[in-house]
């Protein structure tokens, strides 16, 4: 049987080569996402290693809270007169204060140097070259006021040498600075695409807020001394408030936030891989479908000569099984190519990412040919039952399988697995559950996959209705073609529809998304101006950008917006602080309970009605919350507002918030005027001097978070392109199958008289019907999905539910054009099929 | 075992019992409306080591009968037996194996796997089985049907006549106590049905193999030991030691 089984695939190169397409490219998908993670995580892992590998031990302020996200835990500084101490303790070699702050170099252009993501580090340099893990590769350590030390990748990208001058944005006013020298971070030019400047200790100190203060301080031990002494003699002239720590501990928990931050990437990543894959196991399904039923004969005959229903079942998983494994094989080393696209792609799309090495993992080979072998063969195992029901006697004569299965149960077991679906999803979207939703959309696409051959050949009907009034004879054949076998188009054109459907579902979501920020943006915010950085993810700006937009004529009433970090009722959360006095002419706040501008100026808490409903919480009610520079307390609610997505969930006054944070960063500034003549231009002139901010109208503010929306949305499309290619990749498939099982048929035609235009333009048409079902199935199911993902999100600030109709139009179209060209190979074929030879055939 | 023991010991005159055998068999086709009565209670016997062929019009219930007494398809009444074995009581998986171990199989197209070669064809049955080959029985088959040459080839680079006869061999490898042969000939010129007809004669005169051979051809007909013939579902007549003209004599008289 094994024999017949691998004799078979390799007469049939071709249907082996076509199935395996969707497996190849789903499993190069996940190959590469895991190749690419890995190595991304290997390169920060190690750098980290390298930053600290000579550091010892650190001291430092200890955590109020964990804080998993973004750039970790908040620390409070600690006092200079540590260091002595600590300098004083037996064995302790080397101590070195070190503290750091914000610091962005501006091109010798005039616009600012900007990572797209990575952090613009500024930092004390340390002269100890046995600690540092910089290193000089020209000039000299920065020892004056003016002195600055730049990372080489900075140098090299924009021409800096030493001696030069250059223009740097910090926590105060902008200042210039002379380059002494130019550095490296252990072997690497830059630290993983973060910028840095280092100055001498005491002028690091001084530009960071930090006087009389450190970050951290970094100790080696002398040769021979004991460690584990030398850390508890440490911690014992510490002050409370303050830890020492391993080198390897900073490395570990800096290389760790990347790393989940890597994880949460690679898991988006992997969700569209197995999309991919989950459309791939249609394509699979079918070409199995086609398949056993041409080999009918064949395998029929086996049952004669005496083969039993379960090696027959096992000839056609093993089958599945080899298609499968080959094409994992095929698709993990593409994988490999595919990490340096992604990496490409990710890039174009402007996340920079730093490159090191490529990681290949054993489990990345589990992976792959896991999911590989396991969704082909699953696949097949459909196909596989109805090739054992093949009675013995088809072999013989004209034996026609007129095992029309029950439509009835077909309608019945696709409703429920439909209904089930749905069941889930709305659970899912209620709870939240992404799970569940997830669970749900299969059990959605699966029952209405059993549920299309019902329409199938109506449909097909109507859609080729005007093919055929258009194109005459051979459309006219095309659809019958397409009606001849329902089942068989609306199993062909199901890959299709679970690609479409996503793909609608983004562009519903999407386009509320995006009208729900632009009317949220109007709602939220009456400010004339607004003022942010000009690329997505910076962390903040200069504080005196506040003070000097206030200067500028014009300007009635200016807002700065702080974000933060804390505690509240015991859950880590984002802060937002927005100054009391001129609240009401920068932002809307529309107060469901209790008062706005009076709660915020006295130091009290604002929340949403969503948060306040989550967490039971009304006016007057006491919050235990934490910070991380003053440790626990407790805030009063003094008002609940309506949704306001631009703010967020937790609110308080700006000079409440500056007493809790040390030195932070302002995100946003809000500018009202009074429209004199002259005030916008005066308000760009003052903000030049920042050139990583830009000055926006609301209306250009409403445009750029739309443009962001946009861009993702883009992102998504581009990854979800792959399950549309595959699904094509299904259609030729289903459509060669057709040709040779036609091949008869097809040279009878051509006897009688059909040109080969003719065969082109039949195959064409049936294609283009097939398409144009699956589309709109799938344009369907993924509104209403779409729909329903916008509506259960009303609460998180969509509030407005948009069906784009115009791209769900275009959508369609594009289809029937894919299915224009997925036909041109097939009918090619067809159009060559010697006459003689296929009237020959039997 | 060799080859010459095979031919002393299971040749010469006609064992005892019968290979298979039906007993008022009925196939109907189609509902209440448009019934149709392929097989009209049918009694009849194939005895053992013998060559027996089936004939009657088209539509008489030739390859009905034959598939119902081979477990292709089951009856609507009616027992069929091979051997002692009832048929009706098997199950699928009993059915495989009946057809497997004691039943062989001739077609009219030929029917071997087009994707394997000729020895991998006849090797097939008892690979499925996972049985070993016979290797001096399987030479000896090639060797008489003259197909040695053939053995790598698979069925699309040979011609009709030899597809038939490594279908033949693949029929005889397992040495089956009963072959079903559907007008074997049907497909051969006259020159490749003689050798194929001569063969299934010798294999039963020379290694007591049973056949049963369904066929149009009076001339074919006449290699038998014996001719049954139907009409309309029904057994109407038998002919013992037939020759052609006594056969077509007896097809005139049925009015096929």
């Amino acid at each position: 049987m094994w024999k017949v089984t691998v004799s078979g695939l390799l007469a049939h190169k071709l249907r082996l080569a076509l199935t395996a397409v969707a497996i190849v490219l789903g499993v190069t998908f996940i190959s590469g996402t895991l190749v690419l993670t890995d190595t991304l995580r290997n390169t920060f892992t190690s750098l980290f290693g390298q930053i600290y590998q000579n550091v010892d031990f650190e001291v430092r302020g200890t955590a109020a809270f964990s804080d998993s996200s973004g750039i970790g835990s908040v620390r409070k500084a600690i006092p200079e007169s540590i260091l002595p101490k600590v300098r004083h303790v037996p064995g302790v070699a080397i101590a070195e204060g070190t503290v750091t702050g914000y610091a962005q170099f501006v091109a010798p252009n005039g616009k600012a140097v900007t990572t797209g993501g990575a952090p613009t580090i500024g930092a004390s340099y340390d002269t100890h070259q046995q600690i540092s893990a910089l290193h000089l590769s020209a000039g000299r350590a920065p020892t004056g006021p003016n002195d600055v030390a730049m990372d080489r990748g900075t140098a090299t990208k924009y021409h800096f040498a030493v001696g030069d001058r250059v223009k740097i944005l910090l926590l105060g006013p902008p200042q210039t600075f002379t380059i002494s020298g130019i550095v490296r971070f252990g072997s690497a030019d830059n630290l993983a695409g973060a910028t840095l400047a280092a100055f001498a200790t005491p002028t690091a100190q001084h530009l960071f807020g930090l006087d009389g203060k450190f970050d951290a301080i970094d100790v080696v031990t002398s040769p021979g001394a004991d460690k584990t002494t030398v850390r508890r003699d440490i911690a014992r002239v510490l002050p409370a408030g303050t830890e020492v720590v391993t080198g390897q501990t900073v490395a570990d928990e800096q290389s760790s936030s990347i790393n989940q931050a890597l994880g949460f990437f690679s898991t988006a990543l992997l969700v569209f891989a197995c999309i991919a894959l989950f459309v791939g196991g249609f394509t699979i399904f079918n070409t199995f479908s086609i398949i056993v039923g041409q080999r009918t004969r064949e395998l029929a005959l086996l049952r004669i000569v005496g083969a039993s229903r379960r090696q027959v079942f096992r000839s056609v998983l093993i089958e599945a099984a080899l298609v499968g494994l080959l094409a994992s094989l095929v698709g993990l080393g593409l994988g490999v190519v595919a990490a340096i696209g992604l990496e490409a792609l990710l890039t174009a799309f402007g996340i920079t990412l730093p490159t090191g090495p490529l990681v290949f993992q054993g489990r990345t080979v589990v992976a792959a040919l896991v999911v590989g072998v396991g969704v082909t063969v699953v696949s097949a195992v459909s196909p596989a039952r109805r090739a054992v029901r093949i009675p013995p006697v088809a072999a013989l004569g004209d034996h026609r399988s007129d095992q029309v299965e029950s439509l009835r149960r077909r309608v019945t077991i696709g409703s429920v697995i439909g209904l089930v679906g749905m069941g889930l999803l709305a659970l899912g979207l209620t709870k939240p559950a992404i799970e569940l939703v997830g669970l749900g959309a299969v059990a959605v696409f699966l029952g209405i996959g059993m549920l299309a051959p019902v329409v199938a050949r109506p449909m097909s009907s109507i859609l080729g209705r005007p093919l055929a009034a258009l194109f005459g004879i051979s459309a006219k054949l095309g659809r019958e073609n397409s009606m001849r076998s329902p089942r068989r188009t609306a199993q062909t054109s199901s890959a299709l529809m679970v690609g479409l459907a996503l793909v609608s579902t983004i562009a519903v979501f999407g386009a509320s998304v995006s009208t729900s920020a632009t009317s949220s943006v109007d709602h939220a915010i009456s400010a004339d101006n607004i003022i942010m950085p000009s690329t997505v993810g910076a962390f903040g700006f200069s504080a005196s950008v506040g003070p000097t937009v206030a200067r500028v004529p014009g300007v009635t009433s200016v807002s700065t917006i702080y974000n933060g970090r804390f505690v509240a009722a015991r859950a880590v959360a984002t802060i937002t602080a927005v100054s009391a006095k001129d609240l009401s002419q920068t932002v809307i706040l529309r107060m469901a309970n209790g008062v706005g501008p009076e709660a915020l100026a006295a130091g009290e808490l604002l929340i949403d009605t969503t948060t306040a409903n989550n967490r039971h919480l009304s006016v007057g009610s006491i919050v235990p919350v934490t910070f991380a520079l003053t440790g626990r307390s407790t805030m009063r609610v003094g008002g609940i507002f309506k949704p306001n997505t631009p703010l967020g969930s937790y609110l308080t006054g700006e000079s409440f918030f500056l007493q809790h944070f040390a030195n932070p960063l302002p995100v946003a500034v809000l500018v009202r005027t009074s429209g004199a003549p002259g005030t916008q231009a005066a308000l760009t002139r003052a903000v030049e001097a920042y050139p990583n901010l830009k000055v926006q109208t609301r209306a250009e503010f409403e445009k750029s978070q739309q443009a962001q929306i946009n861009q993702l949305l883009g992102l998504i499309y581009v990854l979800l392109a792959l399950a549309i290619v595959i699904a094509l990749i299904g259609i030729v498939n289903t459509l060669m199958l057709s040709v040779f099982e036609r091949t008869h048929e097809i040279g009878l035609l051509r006897a009688v008289g059909m040109r080969r235009r003719q065969v082109r333009a039949m195959i064409r048409s049936e294609s283009v019907i097939l398409s144009l079902f699956g589309a709109i199935i799938g344009v369907v199911v993924g509104t209403g999905l779409g729909v329903a993902l916008a509506l259960s999100l009303k609460q998180q600030g969509i509030t407005d539910v948009v069906v784009p109709m115009s791209s769900l139009a275009v959508f369609l179209v594009l289809s029937a054009l894919l299915g224009l060209a997925a036909a041109t190979w097939p009918a090619r074929r067809a159009a060559r099929l010697d006459v003689l030879a296929a009237i020959a055939t039997e | 075992m060799t080859s010459t023991d095979v031919r002393a010991s299971e040749s010469g005159a006609p064992q005892p019992g019968a290979a298979a055998r039906a007993v008022d068999l009925v196939k109907t086709y189609g509902n209440d409306d448009a019934i149709v009565r392929a097989l009209d209670g049918i009694t009849i016997e194939f005895e053992r080591g013998r060559f027996t062929a089936v004939m009657g019009p088209s539509g008489s219930g030739k390859s009905t009968l034959m598939h119902c007494m081979a477990g292709l398809d089951r009856p609507t009444s009616g027992q069929s037996f091979v051997g002692d074995q009832e048929i009706g009581q098997l199950d699928d998986a009993g059915l495989t194996q009946l057809r497997r171990d004691r039943i062989g199989f001739v077609f009219q197209s030929f029917n071997l796997i087009p994707t394997l070669t000729a020895a991998e064809n006849i090797r097939l049955p008892a690979d499925l089985a996972g049985k070993k080959v016979d290797g001096e029985w399987f030479d000896f088959l090639v060797g008489q049907l003259g197909i040695a040459d053939r053995l790598g080839h698979r069925p699309s680079e040979m011609s009709g006549g030899q597809q038939q006869r490594a279908a033949c061999a693949r029929a005889l490898i397992g040495r089956p106590d009963l072959i079903f042969a559907d007008e074997p000939t049907g497909n051969l010129d006259s020159n490749a049905s003689s050798e194929m007809l001569a063969f299934l004669r010798r294999s039963v005169s020379e290694f007591g193999q049973s056949i049963v051979m369904v066929t149009h051809d009076p001339r074919g007909a006449a290699h038998a030991d014996r001719v049954v013939f139907l009409a309309d579902g029904k057994l109407v007549d038998e002919l013992i030691d037939p020759t052609a003209d006594s056969v077509l004599e007896q097809m005139k008289n049925l009015g096929g």
